[in-house]
């Protein structure tokens, strides 16, 4: 029962700052050794960093006083303005002092303060904007970075590119600035190259500069980049062209006009990302961003941009629509295209199309791509590093969440952080219809257990007790801020199915003024989008279950003789170190060739009794007990036993493999209990049920076959291995499968276990003992110390109008409602589609509530409840304003992941480019306002959808000359990839590496290339990874002091193929590893390195992610957009 | 009388119920009591070996013996069975009147030749413990310690293997040294031998044939791969490791799959040493309740099946358990394998259910309630050891019979099975495992005895058939085996017996008849008949055969039943006959399904001595004035101051009568000045030990006990109850037994009734 009254004895039962039992704190450390090979040791402050994300410190959660208690100097100037400037400057300071890491995360006291957002209550009226730096305390940063600057300060680090120089600068002002209006036309970013910040106004010192500059070259340089032909646009009104180079600078936005100052605060340094939306609510009349070009819905680029032909209009880049049109404000980027170009603005985006349709066009194709400036078209900005404060709800509407691959601190004040659930639109169209018009997608993107910042408050546990949590009587949501207390508390409305219910007598409590209940900020349930409840006894069909983790190691011939037996013994050896800890962690061994062997651990025997399933058509589990045994029981004889077993089968002559009979016989000693089953397999399953064949190579000699129904080969061979999934998953056995093979092995069978146990397959292909130990260990180790729940149902419930059409991600469905994850871990992520059934009322909500009922790995029953209210409109303008590029992207890459299964390719590839189109011609048709063919427009928040749709089709999994399990391979990682990782897996960073030692300090990561060929040297060294693998290409004519550093080695062939990535004794080497593991820690996975030379099979790997380069199977990017852009006109005419 | 019939027995080891035989099928019928013999083919006798093979007459493959007629000029021999005519081959030692083959030598009829092995090297026995897991951690512990003992008693060169069983089926790899190494078997599956050798890998290395019966290192099965699971008993020293794990509600029997152990167990021996000797040797602590063969439910609350049930083919499960062991001897017979089964539990196991497989192919039984027993301890100790009480263990045997053409061979009632080999000898009308004139045994000792039935062939009235010189008819047993040492012998026995015929035949078979061995053979048919057929009423059986028998052979004047009178060649037979109305055999109701089994299988492989104990215990006397002597078995003998000593081959029982258990209550025994009562209590224990020593194979149960005690009821149940409550003569210190059935005179005054009413 909840309390009743504040006091009570039992304050609030279960609210307490709870260390949230789920996420472990080892595994969070671990997720960060993860990164770290070796040496633990060594393990750099992020590790407790991350720690952090429990709780930090108490009275962060209320402590507003925060900010004031701030030891800063003297409050000279509390009000903004003047400081205004000189603050942002120093924020630059502190770029290079505040470590990125660290800097933000680990000052407590100061960190919370600017979080809390509270402090407006004292300084809002006088510093509106300032509020973010805390009004007083800014100033004194000059001085030095007071604590609650770090957190920004820290920001401007990473997020050079694009932000870092206005931001750091900018803080301030720009907070200012808006204010005041447009303050950015100060900045005529292009004017000047890159260095030319200085427009800024409060440009600081160069010292700050330089940083930024560094990083943003390569992402701004299509803004910058362009000097030269800056000229035209140059011609653009100062005011539009901040937008472009700043997306940093959104900050200025109406928000703040609209909206009390006080919950600004949080914006004004990071303003850049995160700020934009917040605005559109905030303004008044939904038509607002219109007429305000200030609008810059996308987070980059806060002004629509509208890139032109020259002759379109004068003003080039300036789509800044501001100045020149101001109609056109709305949030859209406009690529111009016109054939008549200009001479001068050549290298602008201007392109000739032969697109007869085209009134303007008339030249000949061949010209159109040298009339296209390929560095002007919309490339990703660089997401800074340094986090922003991201408030999800302000002012009672909800904001627009930062892109997912920035760095965040989300607040929880009201809907869940968008790590946990991420809609495609921020919006809700009234109608059906209306999203039809639009063409874009609506889902949400569910990622339960999703990471959260070190300085995010924890997720707090609620228990009512024996009454179990409130929910609607006829829907059965659960509580959440959006229920409607009515009739002095005594009935509440459910804001999901409108019904009415009594109001518990002891869950009473009376309204305030506001309408609210007087409790609502006491109780969590009532005040965080995201809670988790503790699950009564009704919600047990049994007790909750241990933590276990059952390991299956193939030893047949070819995985003893490869090394993949050794490595996965010795991975389990010593990630075994990181289980849980706690007498109701189990474990259990079997290994696996043509028949099936368990060991039974148990501690009063001597040695471990090897037990031999031999029938494996019709298995059985040997023993009932003693094969899962109490971990630390088990501890000495398991590691013994995992010493022996290389040793063991070291002579096996036994070739045959059992895969499929070895799984379900471990799953049946699982029965019991479930739990986790890692399997490690090298080849492919030949013996026993579910055993599988060679398809591929019958593929390939039955070629007619094989080009008609390629795509054959990549569904499951048959329906065995999915009734057995089924069975797993009744189990509550979660698969996942390492495969570390030199063949085919038929993934696209065997992925369908984990994808119906929600677990996931890792693929090590060539497996190579020496170079992938080590990612083998470190996957393991990431994978049973991450966050992740057992025996999970989950169910997403929505406001009526809309229903839950389907989920995507890997689970078992067995009632069209819920959906069973046998095991939910950090990085999975769901997909949830929706369609109207009715209509909305324009300013109503519409919510969303995932609710999942899960054990944690110390057994506790829980149900986690995420919520998300978002506005209704019936504008289809504000549909695309608050549209969210990442998480659309991720819809179209998995849907496509969905289809390519089942379709042929060029069907597939065809039909995601179709969605792009559709998407563009609805906005091109129905909001932008330019009337010129001549013109691609595009809508500011989806600029990057058709480089990111290109880069789809030329991905992995939709390139018909893959080995058929890359393919599949790739499928399955695209169906459970989180949304911050759905672009980096078709379009990979890449950076060079040969001058990381002359990068600024504290700087982790290097500015990133765009992915085409101009941009490799073969002077160069470059670094490309995609989240899973990273690629480092070693030009031709590399400084062999440069390699006798990185490599340790005296020339490319010097570099031995299977390399491992040391670290040496030199600045160089040691940035190199540390930003590897940057990196590594922001993938949360460890890459899987390879050695790149030119002129070698590697190196033509290297280039097939060259995405913009025309190649056999797919068009230069800028060829795309021809194309895009022609085929919009053609639906238009 | 029964001496000159003891002596021929041991001589050849067999004994007959009539010794001379009527010459007509018409008067064979007469004489009621069947024409059968009770052979023991490994009878330990000093009989001459012969380094050699046997020479055979060609068209009948009798043996040479003495009975052939040599002619030594010729060099030519006739075969007293066909008349054949057969050269002696060259190589014979020099042949002469005075130099005859040891084989003709009259004294030779029974005689031992041994094969010499040439291709092959010798074979060496293999044990395959089979073992039940399903048991109470006490009863492990002594069954651990019992299987270590053994291991050590095992001859070096024995092969050894280890299944062990519960839920599932472990097939241990005992050649695995890195750990303890176990191939699980589903319990609730069979499996074939095609299967077990996939599973089991053992073409591994060498390409599988494609055709014909896969099996042993003939089919490339590698050395090595068999060593894994079946190796020196040297090598091995394998542990029981732990008792069945799985759970078991305590509303539940425990999981137990006997059936797919023995199966598993039957096909890895199938795989690996096909027609070699080999014994699966089954310890069982329950009864299967899973697999193919459950006998019972899990649910405890079921009661075991009663013979009432079984009557009623009231029971689920029975039927189909005894098809699988069926089967199950079948394939243990084509591979020369044997099933022992030591059945120590307080529970039914199944014996009942796997008789078949048991006794047909010759294994040994044991059973008692627990093993810690001394029954099973000993039992087992003996199967192994080497002293002068060895049993003699033998593998892989083939009987033959060959005999005069007017004698068909009906059948055999014992621990052999058919092998199918149909011949003129063999008889339309079949008891036991006929139809054949070869049989099986694949395991077999020095007591096996085998019961055969034979039918004359000859129709209408002797006079006016034209006999051949001789009025005799041959018999020749041959008895194939491989002796412990591991090498092949043929044992050969051949008899002659006389016919009579005609008018005087009746007295002519007087002499004949062998009491002792008739009442065996009808023991063994009664069993047999009361298991195969559902309608047999054995009482009626027995009543009908007695009076028929001895109106035929007595003397009487109608309805003067004191005028009976019969040749003292029957006197024993009637009292007999009432104890065999009263034994376990007949009287199953007392005892359960499975002891009934045990009892009927171990009647079936005993001697006849040792069976008539079965029927009719002895007792002896002890007293302190009286040297020990044999006292009536009835009631009546029960007198103060005596000890009383009971065999009735299963138990023993020595019984204190109130004075003696009283005195030695009181520790008289130990005091100097009553050594004699010291002596006198020690003397039936000494005579025991004895008994139970010579006792071979099976081991009695030895109960001690004190008059009016509970365990006196073993020696009540055995005697006459020609004391009955009410009676008056009754002895000092006697004892009246309470029952409803007749005595001994009561039985002989109605059934001189009867026979003089008729």
């Amino acid at each position: 029962m909840a309390s009743t009254q504040p006091p009570p004895t039992r304050p609030r039962p279960g609210y307490g700052t709870n260390p949230n039992p789920n996420p472990n704190l080892n595994s969070l450390v671990g997720s960060v050794q993860n990164m770290q090979i070796g040496n633990r040791p060594s393990q750099p402050p992020p590790g407790p960093a991350y720690v952090g994300g429990i709780p930090p410190q108490p009275n962060n959660h209320f402590g507003p006083p925060g900010p004031i208690v701030r030891p800063g100097p003297p409050p000279p100037h509390s009000s903004a303005r003047p400081v205004g400037a000189p603050a942002g400057f120093v924020a630059g300071r502190p770029l290079s002092a505040p470590m990125v890491n660290n800097g933000p995360f680990t000052s407590p006291p100061g960190g919370p303060g600017p979080f809390r957002g509270n402090p407006p209550q004292t300084i809002s009226s006088t510093s509106g904007n300032q509020g973010p730096f805390s009004g007083g305390p800014v100033p004194q940063t000059l001085n030095g970075p007071s604590a609650s600057q770090t957190p920004f300060s820290g920001a401007p680090m990473t997020q050079p590119a694009v932000s870092g120089g206005p931001f750091a600068s900018h803080p301030p002002p720009s907070s200012q600035t808006p204010l005041g209006g447009r303050s950015l036309p100060v900045r005529p970013p292009f004017s000047g190259p890159p260095s030319s910040q200085p427009p800024f106004p409060g440009a600081p010192p160069q010292s700050s500069r330089p940083p930024m500059m560094a990083a943003p070259p390569t992402s701004q340089s299509p803004f910058m980049g362009p000097v030269p032909s800056q000229p035209s646009i140059t011609s653009t009104p100062p005011a539009s062209q901040p937008p472009f180079i700043g997306g940093p600078f959104p900050m200025f936005r109406q928000p703040f006009p609209g909206r009390p100052p006080s919950s600004q605060l949080p914006y004004g340094p990071g303003a850049g990302q995160a700020m934009p939306n917040p605005s559109f609510p905030g303004a008044p009349p939904p038509s607002q961003p219109f007429n305000q070009m200030p609008q810059p819905p996308s987070h980059q680029f806060p002004g629509s941009q509208m890139v032109r032909g020259p002759p379109g209009s004068g003003i080039s880049h300036g789509s800044q629509p501001w100045s020149s049109q101001t109609t056109q404000s709305s949030p859209q980027g406009m690529l111009g295209m016109s054939s008549t170009m200009a001479p001068p603005p050549p290298r602008m985006y201007g392109m000739a199309t032969q697109a007869p349709v085209s009134p303007m066009m008339g030249h000949s194709p061949g010209s159109t791509p040298s009339k296209i400036d390929p560095s002007q078209v919309p490339r990703p900005m660089p997401s800074g590093s340094s986090p922003v404060i991201f408030e999800t709800r302000i002012g009672g509407q909800a904001s627009i969440p930062p892109p997912a691959t920035s760095d965040f601190i989300v607040r929880d004040t009201g809907n869940c952080s968008p790590r946990y659930m991420r809609s495609t639109i921020n919006q809700i169209p009234c109608t059906g219809d209306l999203l039809s018009t639009s063409a874009l997608q609506l889902s949400l993107l569910v990622q339960p257990f999703a990471l959260p910042h070190p300085s995010e408050e924890p997720i707090q546990v609620v228990d009512f007790g024996e009454s179990g949590p409130l929910r609607c009587s006829r829907c059965k949501g659960y509580i959440n801020p959006f229920m409607k207390f009515i009739e002095q508390g005594r009935r509440f409305v459910c804001n999901l199915c409108g019904s009415v219910d009594q109001t518990p007598r002891d869950y009473l409590c009376n309204l305030g003024p506001d309408g609210r209940r007087r409790d609502v900020d006491e109780r969590p349930e009532l005040c965080r989008g995201t809670v988790e409840f503790v699950a009564t006894k009704e919600y047990m069909v049994r007790d909750p279950m241990p933590a276990v983790f059952f390991f299956l190691i193939d030893v047949s011939m070819n995985a003893v003789q490869t090394g993949a037996t050794a490595a996965a013994c010795s991975a389990i050896s010593q990630a075994i170190a990181d289980l849980p800890e706690g007498p109701r962690t189990k474990v259990g061994v079997a290994t696996y060739d043509s028949t099936i062997h368990f060991y039974n651990l148990k501690r009063s025997l001597q040695q471990p009794l090897m037990l031999i399933v031999p029938d494996v058509q019709d298995v059985y589990t040997p023993l009932h007990t003693d094969i899962v045994v109490q971990f630390p029981e088990c501890r000495q004889p398991l590691e013994q036993l995992l010493e022996n077993i290389p040793i063991m089968f070291e002579n096996t002559k036994i070739a045959e493999s059992a895969l499929c009979a070895a799984m379900k016989a471990c799953s049946l000693s699982m029965k019991p209990t479930g739990g986790k089953l890692l399997v490690f397999q090298s080849v492919l399953p030949s013996v026993g049920i579910g055993s599988l064949t060679s398809r591929e190579a019958e593929g390939r000699t039955n070629i007619s076959i094989g080009e008609k129904e390629a795509h054959k080969l990549l569904q499951p061979a048959d329906k065995n291995l999915k009734t057995m999934a089924i069975e797993f998953a009744e189990y509550q056995v979660c698969v996942d499968i390492f495969i570390s093979s030199q063949t085919y092995v038929d993934i696209a069978s065997i992925s369908v276990i984990p994808r119906t146990t929600g677990g996931q397959v890792y693929y090590y292909y060539p497996f190579s003992a020496l170079s992938d130990s080590a990612k083998l260990y470190n996957d393991l180790r990431w994978n049973v110390t991450r966050p992740q729940g057992f025996e999970a149902v989950m169910r997403v419930r929505c406001t009526q109008g809309l229903q839950v059409q389907d989920y995507f991600g890997n689970f078992c469905k067995r009632i069209p409602t819920d959906i069973d994850l046998p095991g939910i871990d950090s990085d999975k992520t769901i997909m949830v589609t929706f369609k109207h059934d009715d209509k909305f009322q324009e300013g109503s909500e519409c919510a969303f509530q995932c609710a999942i009922l899960y054990t944690t790995v110390y057994g506790q029953r829980r149900i986690r409840v995420s919520n998300l209210s978002l506005p209704c409109t019936s504008m289809l303008s504000n549909i695309f304003r608050s549209a969210d590029l990442d998480s659309h992207f991720a819809t179209f890459l998995k849907r496509a992941a969905n289809d390519v299964p089942t379709n042929p390719l060029s069907h597939v590839r065809e039909q995601v480019t179709n969605l792009c189109i559709n998407t563009l011609h609805a906005y091109r048709k129905y909001c932008a306002t330019v009337s010129s063919t001549g013109q691609l427009i595009l809508p500011e928040t989806l600029k990057l959808l058709p480089l990111y749709t290109l880069a789809l089709t030329k991905s992995v999994g939709l390139l018909a000359d893959g080995r058929f399990d890359d393919r599949s391979y790739w499928i399955n990682r695209a169906f459970i990839l989180s949304t911050a990782l759905c672009v980096p897996l078709v379009y990979p960073r890449m950076i060079a590496i040969q001058d990381l030692a002359s990068m600024e300090d504290g700087m982790l990561v290097p500015p990133v290339l765009s992915l085409s060929s101009d941009q490799v040297t073969d002077d160069g060294i470059y670094f490309l990874e995609n989240g899973e693998d990273a690629l480092v290409y070693v030009g031709n004519s590399v400084d062999t002091d440069v390699l006798q550093k990185i490599f340790g080695a005296s020339s490319i062939d010097a570099i031995p193929t299977q390399f491992v990535l040391k670290q040496y004794d030199n600045e160089l080497s040691k940035k190199l590893n540390e930003m590897v593991s940057e990196i590594q820690r922001q993938r949360c996975s460890y890459l899987r390195l390879r050695l790149c030379k030119k002129d070698d099979p590697s190196g033509i790997l290297f280039f097939s992610y060259m995405i913009e380069d025309k190649t056999p199977s797919g068009l230069s990017y800028l060829d795309f957009l021809v194309r895009l852009h022609r085929q919009i006109q053609t639906k238009m005419a | 009388m029964t001496e000159e019939f003891m002596d021929l027995e041991q001589k050849d080891g067999i004994r007959m119920t009539w010794n001379v035989l009527p010459g007509t099928g018409q008067e064979a019928t007469n004489i009621i009591i069947p024409i059968a013999a009770i052979y023991t083919p490994l009878k330990p006798s000093p009989m001459t070996l012969l380094p050699y093979s046997p020479l055979r007459c060609s068209p009948c493959r009798a043996v040479l013996s003495p009975f052939s007629v040599l002619d030594y000029v010729a060099e030519i021999w006739t075969c007293p069975f066909c008349y054949s005519r057969n050269r002696f081959p060259s190589y014979y030692p020099s042949l002469s009147q005075q130099n005859p083959p040891t084989e003709l030598l009259p004294e030779h009829t029974t005689v031992e030749y041994q094969f010499q092995h040439h291709q092959y090297s010798i074979p060496t026995p293999v044990y395959l413990f089979v073992v039940d897991t399903c048991v109470i951690e006490e009863e492990f512990e002594f069954l651990k310690s019992a299987l270590c003992q053994a291991l050590h008693l095992i001859p070096d060169n024995a092969i050894v293997g280890l299944i062990t069983f519960g839920t599932h089926v472990q097939v241990h790899e005992l050649g695995f040294p890195q750990m303890p190494k176990t191939h699980v078997f589903n319990g609730n599956k069979e499996v074939t031998k095609d299967q077990l050798l996939d599973q089991l890998c053992f073409f591994l290395e060498t390409p599988r044939p494609t055709v014909g019966v896969v099996a042993g290192p003939r089919d490339g099965l590698s050395a090595e791969s068999i060593r894994r699971f079946l190796l020196p008993a040297t090598d091995c020293q394998f542990l029981l490791t732990s008792m069945d794990p799985w759970y078991v509600p305590s509303d539940e029997r425990p999981t137990r799959c006997t059936g797919t152990a023995l199966n598993v167990a039957a096909c890895l021996l199938g795989a690996c040493v096909p027609g070699s000797g080999a014994r699966i040797m089954a310890f069982v602590g329950g009864p299967s309740t899973k697999g193919p063969a459950p006998i019972i439910s899990k649910t405890l609350s079921e009661p075991f099946r009663t013979h009432n049930d079984l009557k009623k083919d009231n029971v689920p499960f029975y039927d189909k358990a005894v098809e699988f062991y069926k089967n199950l001897s079948k394939q243990l017979l084509h591979q020369c394998h044997v099933l022992d089964l030591f059945a120590c539990a307080l529970d039914q196991v199944g014996v009942a259910e796997m008789k078949s497989a048991v006794q047909r192919t010759g294994g040994m039984i044991v059973l008692s309630e627990s093993f810690g027993h001394s029954i099973f301890k000993d039992s087992l100790r003996r199967v192994f050891q080497s002293t002068d009480y060895d049993i003699g263990l033998s593998f892989n045997g083939i009987f033959e019979i060959n005999c005069s053409k007017d004698i068909k061979v009906q059948g055999i009632i014992g621990p052999c099975a058919s092998l199918e080999r149909k011949g003129r000898l063999c008889s339309d009308s079949v008891i036991g495992e006929g139809n054949t004139i070869a049989w099986k045994m694949c395991g077999l000792d020095n007591q096996t005895s085998l019961c055969i039935f034979f039918d004359i062939a000859t129709i209408g009235d002797f006079n006016e058939i034209v006999r051949s010189e001789s009025n005799q008819f041959y018999f020749q047993f041959l008895t194939y085996y491989q002796h412990s040492d591991g090498r092949m012998r043929l044992r050969s026995t051949t008899i002659s017996r006389k016919w009579v015929s005609g008018l005087s035949y009746k007295q002519d078979l007087l002499p004949g008849f062998d009491q002792e061995a008739a009442i065996i053979v009808m023991t063994r048919l009664v069993s047999f008949k009361m298991e195969t057929e559902p309608a047999f009423d054995p009482i009626r059986w027995i009543d009908r055969s007695l009076i028929r028998l001895c109106s035929w052979f007595g003397d009487y004047q109608k309805d003067r039943p004191s005028s009976f009178n019969i040749s003292p060649r029957f006197s024993n037979f009637p009292e007999y006959m009432f104890y065999l109305r009263r034994s376990q055999f007949v009287q199953v109701s007392n005892n359960s399904p499975d002891e009934t089994a045990y009892f009927r299988i171990v009647l079936n492989r005993e001697n006849v001595s040792n069976s008539i104990l079965m029927i009719q215990p002895t007792l002896i006397s002890y007293s302190l004035d009286l040297s020990p002597k044999p006292v009536p078995l009835d009631v009546t003998s029960i007198a103060d101051g005596k000890i009383l000593l009971l065999d009735s081959y299963f138990t023993i029982v020595i019984f204190h009568s109130t004075t003696i258990a009283h005195w030695r209550k009181a520790g008289y025994h130990k005091q100097t000045e009553f050594e004699a009562f010291a002596a006198l209590l020690q003397a039936p224990h000494n005579e025991a030990d004895r008994i139970i020593k010579e006792r071979g194979s099976t081991v009695p149960r030895l109960v001690i006990c004190d008059q009016y005690s509970s365990q006196a009821r073993f020696l009540l149940a055995k005697l006459n109850p020609s004391v009955m409550h009410g009676s008056d003569n009754r002895p000092p210190g006697g004892e009246v037994i309470i029952t409803d059935d007749v005595g001994f005179q009561e039985f002989m005054d109605h059934l001189l009734q009867r026979i003089t009413n008729v």
